[in-house]
């Protein structure tokens, strides 16, 4: 099939080529689209690393409040990675209206089962010692969490925190084709209208985003982490 | 807490104070980060509570849902199903091809860096662009959705390959050499061996991935559960809609049951070994 329907392909590239890159600096607010982007990326990230961090708590053997809500949190991460971040854009849409601020919340709410997961497992791994001793010395439950789970788990969470956001800044593009916002949106927007060469020019700025995105990323986390900045 | 036990020196009172300075700058900054990304992202404090409320309001229309709609479902949910399936098998050999020549222990340098560079730029590529490239040069339907989901599979399956084969033991690879294998025989006897249980799994991770995505793309135009679920959505059939939803729901859950199984048995028996 591939095959026969190869001159198609061929007729694209020939529509697509040569990218219209003047489009980066001609086109009125493509900075602020890529921005937007980038924003909805960050934020979903954050929110959605906190709550998922929140909710690990609670669905963490060591800590959890009662071993039913364990599982009760534990079933909640299991739906939420079953449902594509896109079902619950759709009914964001309804509450928030098109644009990035249903995505950025679509992002958080899709950290939450995946990344919830990690963090409860980070947590159930601590070890035993530490937690022991500060609870013999007379710490109350939330004394523990703060003083022996939390140093514990931190530079896991953290480090998983950015890769949440590699992996969000790619979903942050697809949530975009479907209506929210930043360089998806533009992108579906000029392959709608068939301006193959500014689409070509956009996918080539996304490959550069998500590339740049790792590095920048990579840079800040080993920074961050061997130095115990967080504990 | 080393700080607290020491005596206040000149010296540790200076760092407790550049410490002190640094929380101060990464707070701010963090601050600065989360106000400007709010205000790009248009995000609307004051009307999320009522959007939250309107939105649980909405949730309702959702139930009971459409149970006469199975039987319209289970097509779509198939047409989804079959396109990981077999998308997933080509996205497998390509990945072995791509996998083998970005090897540094296996292929030459003037074959390594285009096959990684390949994997590279997949890697960077949402499907989604992906898709929408393919639905524009051969219109909607399933057939673009496949090749998307292959080539999606090598930017991911192909660097875990070839990093696989990067760490086997130099000297496996050279015993076998030794008594006059050829490259393909090395291939056959030594690198297969060691990285087939690893890869099998990943593979059959990446089938699990690819479910996900085939939902995903069908609302794009790949068709499947995808489209039933978003037309259900654009027709305000809310009920029929919870219906898609809960079919995805069981076919994601089902595959994920079934890939933690199966890749469970692969890593502990080894495979097809």
């Amino acid at each position: 099939m591939l095959v026969t329907e190869f001159h198609h392909l061929v007729r694209l590239a020939g529509e697509m080529l040569p990218p219209n890159v003047a489009l980066l600096w001609r086109k009125p607010g493509l900075f602020e689209t890529i921005g937007t982007t980038l924003a909805m990326t960050f934020l979903g990230t954050v929110t959605g690393c906190l709550l998922a961090f929140v909710l690990a708590l609670v669905a963490a053997r060591n800590t959890t409040l009662h071993p039913a809500l364990r599982s009760a949190t534990r079933l909640l991460f299991g739906l939420e990675r079953a449902t594509p971040n896109f079902v619950v854009l759709l009914v964001l849409f309804i509450s928030f209206g098109y644009g990035p601020f249903a995505a950025m919340i679509a992002l958080a709410i899709g950290s939450i089962g995946m990344f919830g997961k990690l963090f409860a497992d980070a947590i159930e791994e601590v070890e035993a010692g530490p937690c022991e001793a500060v609870e013999l010395v007379g710490a109350g439950r939330w004394q523990v969490i703060r003083y022996a789970v939390m140093p514990q788990v931190l530079p896991v969470v953290v480090g998983r925190s950015f890769y949440a956001f590699d992996v969000n800044l790619r979903a942050a593009i697809a949530l975009g084709v479907y209506g929210g916002g930043g360089v998806g949106f533009e992108l579906q927007l000029a392959m709608k209208v068939l301006r193959y060469a500014d689409a070509f020019a956009l996918i080539l700025l996304i490959i550069l985003l998500i590339t740049g995105m790792e590095r920048v990323s990579d840079a800040v986390r080993r920074r961050l982490l061997p130095q115990g900045v967080l504990k | 807490m080393s700080a607290a036990l020491s005596i206040p020196t000149a010296t540790a009172r200076a760092d407790r104070a550049r410490r002190a300075w640094r929380i101060v700058l990464a707070a701010t900054l963090m601050g600065a980060l989360v106000v400007g990304s709010a205000i790009l992202c248009r995000v609307d404090v004051v009307g999320f509570l009522p959007g939250l409320f309107q939105g649980l309001s909405v949730l309702r229309f959702f139930f009971p849902p459409d149970v006469g709609s199975l039987a319209e479902m289970v097509g779509p949910a198939l047409v989804t199903l079959l396109l990981a399936a077999v998308a997933t098998p080509f996205g497998v050999a390509l990945s072995i091809l791509f996998g083998l020549a970005g090897a540094a222990n296996l292929s030459p340098a003037w074959l390594r860096a285009p096959a990684r560079g390949v994997i590279a730029v997949e890697r960077a590529l949402p499907e989604i662009v992906v898709l929408l490239l393919l639905v524009a040069a051969l219109g909607v339907g399933p057939f673009p959705g496949v090749v998307t989901l292959a080539i999606g599979s090598v930017g991911m399956l192909g660097r875990l390959f070839a990093d696989a084969i990067e760490e086997i033991d130099a000297r496996v690879i050279e015993s076998v050499a030794c008594v006059g294998a050829s490259r393909w025989q090395v291939v056959r006897y030594a690198v297969l061996p060691e990285v087939m249980p690893s890869f099998l799994a990943n593979a059959i991770f990446r089938f699990e991935i690819n479910l996900r995505a085939s939902v995903l793309l069908g609302a794009v135009g790949a068709g499947g559960i995808g489209l039933e679920l978003q037309k259900a959505m654009a027709l305000l059939e809310y009920e029929r809609a919870m219906m898609a939803v809960l079919v995805t729901l069981a076919l994601v859950f089902g595959a994920e049951r079934i890939s933690d199984f199966l890749r469970r048995r692969v890593l502990e028996k080894g495979g097809l070994r």
